[in-house]
């Protein structure tokens, strides 16, 4: 009897070089996403043209999703609600890690008393759901993709915040750091040149993480009519409009469904592959 | 002398007769399955709509009809030609000027607090329909007329008009003109909400409201005043029913499937396949009475102030089309702002307009509006046929949300207009209304008289008339038909209120006629419609079988 064993550098040598199915397929799907966003015509017609004859027909050849309450291909909408829900999620992730970077690299470099208000203050949102925020902002601010973008992007702004600060921290103790201070270099410069660069490491990991939640959160909201407005081709909307014809028409909401589902799964497997390259261990 | 007298045992008779020549939509009409009525047991019916008051003075939506009669009653009913039962009252005489009516009031009846209902009770409700800030659109309309109420002793109540007017009897048959305890009227905290404090004399007591969620009826033991087409009298036979807030029509369709709840109603014409496919439930359709489910263009400002505008629209949709995509086979395409149950109804409209893409897009050129832009919408001087259709969500209904998606598709593509269809709350949408931030209204209304929907949404003053089309020829000929007591009369009056506003004018583009639906559990007994307004009726009726 032989049991084959590898070397334990073996397998993790070749889990870095060989391309994963997951992470394939996973990087597959984003770039249809993505190309899907960009140029929805290179997959599908019109989202809004609607067939009152042919309402909620199930899935075919001539649609592959299937066609909703008002006749339009379900398709064609889940391919062009790529460029609103990936769009919304895009712009709402730059807003937290700009916003985040700023606060966090404030209260990094303050002194005690600021550091401790905005870091308690970090903690205190960070206690809420986000979506709780997310609607805090959207009951000030109104309805509407704008007011979505900028919700959703200060839900997650504590996020980011944190762990700039705590990088923060550690940067500023550095010995490079402290050698600049001794040679006299101008508060701003220590900032923009020193700091900065070496607190952003992690940013980028989390930022693709935090992409694929706020997506979600977008869906979320969509799906209580908080985002684009009817007649839109929103995933989450979508989900929402065909949630009522569920008994008889259930491609109408559980494929749109799916397809917000396979992208942030899509988004935290690359998420996860690149963690774990920045940080360079293997969990496998 | 002309006397109209309404006398109980004539009305027996026709009643009896009506009951009995039924078929659908009457009382017992499962009554095979549910077996003979029985005393006893309690009731779950989930409903679309919460009201948003209990106060039938306030009553302002027709899905929420069927709670009002539960714990209140009206002088008089209907019978299901429109014509009028007794209740409350025993019998009415008209003076031959038409300008007062005598109502004689039953005398064993009780409000469920233990007050008497007499003449003063008549009177003190009346006051307060006239009080200021309480119910202006019932005292500007229904009640426009009313020059003062007589009490002229314990069982005898005389009404005073100024002039003729035969929907005085419309209104004291409707929820508006309901009876409610003077003790309440004096003493309830929130009386424009009622609830639980306002007492009435029905065969329920309402004793438990949670906002959001159900609405808790108990039997009243002592009632025994029945009107003569309720089926049977004495108390109700259920001991207690519940009403739970389900707005979702896949909620209720699978409350009622897994046995949460005994009855729904609102049931989607794509839901309607379950229904009958499931052993043990059935089903039944009531066409409503009243107004269709209309657009009303807003003529106060561009584009619908010009008429080409307004026909253009009409033409833009093929109203069939759009109605099988949304409701199947289910819904009947309306052709006039009456519906087509009505003896008012002009039936010579059907099919003199719409589903001509090509006659709107002249008409759009004509108008002016002939440039598109990249969207593919006309445009006129730069900026777009934009047209914005503010719906309130307590009262949208029967999916109205999707049909105006369908009508937004449809005449983007056939004549490039761009509807905006806004769903907001009941604040935000009132608020539309007064700043005229809207093109189109929506709306159907379930009076049992025709006549009463139209003074409300035609009339230049009407506290609905969302078009802001003022017309003395218009106000005319509805002020002539409710001072004309004789059926072919009115019917010409209204024959040609139609024309005007539909033919002439544009000013409205009818959809469909409203109904409703209910699907209900076999075992439960003495399901059915209210006669005349079709919506469902109260809970009196209805038994649970074994």
């Amino acid at each position: 009897m032989t049991i084959a064993l590898d070397r334990p550098g073996a397998a993790r040598a070749r889990s870095l070089r060989a391309p994963r199915p997951g992470l394939a397929a996973a990087a597959v799907f984003l770039v249809l996403a993505l190309l899907a966003a960009l140029w929805p015509a290179l997959f599908a017609g019109d989202p809004l043209a609607a067939d009152p004859l042919h309402v909620l027909e199930a899935p075919s050849g001539q649609h592959w999703f299937g066609t909703d309450q008002l006749g339009r291909d379900v398709f064609a909408r889940v391919v062009h609600g790529a460029r609103h829900s990936l769009s919304i999620g895009v712009a709402a992730t730059l807003i937290a890690v700009g916003a985040g970077i700023l606060l966090g690299l404030l209260a990094g470099l303050s002194h005690k008393i600021a550091d401790e208000a905005l870091s308690r203050s970090f903690d205190a949102l960070s206690a809420f759901p986000l979506v709780l925020l997310a609607l805090l902002f959207i009951a000030i601010a109104g309805t509407g993709t704008t007011s979505l973008i900028v919700a959703i992007g200060m839900a997650l702004v504590p996020h980011f915040a944190r762990v700039v600060r705590a990088q923060t921290f550690v940067v500023r103790r550095a010995a490079y750091v402290t050698h600049a201070v001794a040679f006299g270099a101008a508060r701003s410069r220590l900032v923009v040149r020193h700091v900065l660069p070496n607190v952003l490491g992690p940013v980028p990991v989390l930022a693709v993480l935090g992409l694929g939640e706020a997506i979600l959160l977008a869906a979320g909201l969509s799906f209580l009519g908080m985002g684009p407005q009817p007649p839109s081709p929103e995933w989450g909307a979508m989900i929402s409009e065909g949630r009522g014809y569920l008994h008889v028409a259930w491609w109408a909401s559980v494929l749109p469904g799916a397809v917000v589902t396979a992208t942030i799964v899509a988004l935290t497997v690359a998420g996860r592959f690149y963690q774990r390259r920045f940080e360079g261990r293997e969990l496998a | 002398m002309r006397r109209f007298r309404a006398t109980l045992a004539s009305l027996f008779v026709t009643t009896t007769l009506v009951v009995a020549g039924c078929s659908s939509g009457s009382p017992g009409g499962n009554a095979a399955q549910a077996g003979e009525p029985v005393s006893g047991g309690s009731l779950t019916w989930a409903v679309e709509t919460e009201p948003i008051t209990f106060n039938p003075h306030q009553y302002a939506q027709a899905k929420t009809r069927l709670l009002v009669w539960n714990t209140f009653e009206a002088l008089l009913t209907h019978d299901d030609k429109g014509g009028y039962l007794p209740w409350l009252a025993t019998g009415y005489e008209v003076s031959p000027d038409g300008r007062a009516y005598t109502f004689k009031l039953r005398t064993d009846v009780t409000f469920s607090d233990g007050t008497r209902f007499d003449a003063a009770a008549v009177k003190a409700n009346v006051d307060q329909l006239l009080a200021p800030n309480y119910a202006p659109a019932v005292a500007a309309v229904q009640l426009k007329n009313l020059d003062k109420v007589e009490v002229r002793d314990a069982a005898t109540v005389v009404f005073r008009l100024r002039k003729p007017d035969v929907l005085i009897l419309d209104f004291l048959s409707s929820p508006q003109g309901a009876q409610i305890s003077p003790k309440s009227l004096q003493e309830a905290e929130n009386l424009k909400a009622g609830g639980p404090q306002l007492a009435g004399t029905g065969p329920f007591v309402l004793d438990r409201y949670t906002p959001g969620q159900e609405v808790h009826f108990t039997r009243n033991p002592a009632y025994n005043w029945a009107p003569p087409n309720a089926g049977h009298s004495g108390p109700a036979y259920l001991d207690e029913i519940t009403y739970r807030f389900l707005k979702e029509s896949s909620v209720r369709v699978g409350a009622l499937t897994s046995g949460q709840v005994q009855l729904i109603e609102g049931v989607p014409a794509t839901d309607e396949s379950l229904i009958s496919a499931t052993p043990g439930l059935s089903l039944q359709r009531g066409l409503n009475s009243g107004s269709t489910y209309s657009y009303y263009f807003n003529t106060a400002h561009a584009p619908f102030d010009d008429v080409l505008v307004r026909q253009a629209f009409r033409e833009a949709l093929d109203v069939p089309a759009v109605l099988a995509g949304v409701y199947r086979k289910t819904a009947t395409r309306a052709w006039s702002v009456i519906g087509p149950t009505s003896p008012f109804y002009d039936k010579s409209l059907e099919n003199t307009y719409g589903a001509n893409a090509q006659k709107a897009n002249q008409l759009l050129d004509q108008a002016g509006w002939t440039a598109r832009d990249a969207e593919g919408f006309r445009t006129r001087d730069g900026k777009r046929l934009t047209v914005r259709l503010v719906q309130s969500a307590p009262f949208v209904r029967d999916r109205r949300d999707v049909l105006a998606q369908a009508v937004q598709a449809a005449v983007k593509q056939s004549a490039g207009i761009d509807l905006q269809v806004q769903l907001v709350d009941q604040g935000t949408a009132t608020k539309a209304l007064a700043d005229g931030a809207y093109e189109l209204f929506d709306n159907s209304r379930a009076d049992t008289d025709a006549g009463a929907a139209l003074n409300l949404m035609l009339y230049s003053t009407g506290s609905i008339n969302r078009t802001g089309f003022k017309n003395p020829q218009l106000d005319k000929l509805l002020d002539d038909a409710v001072a004309t007591t004789d059926q072919a009369g009115r019917t010409e009056l209204y024959r040609k209120v139609q024309q005007l506003v539909i033919t002439d004018q544009a000013l409205v583009l009818p959809l469909y006629a409203p109904q409703d639906q209910i699907a209900a559990s076999r075992s439960v007994g003495g399901v059915g419609f209210e006669p005349t307004a079709g919506v469902p009726g109260s809970a009196y009726r209805l038994w649970l079988g074994k």
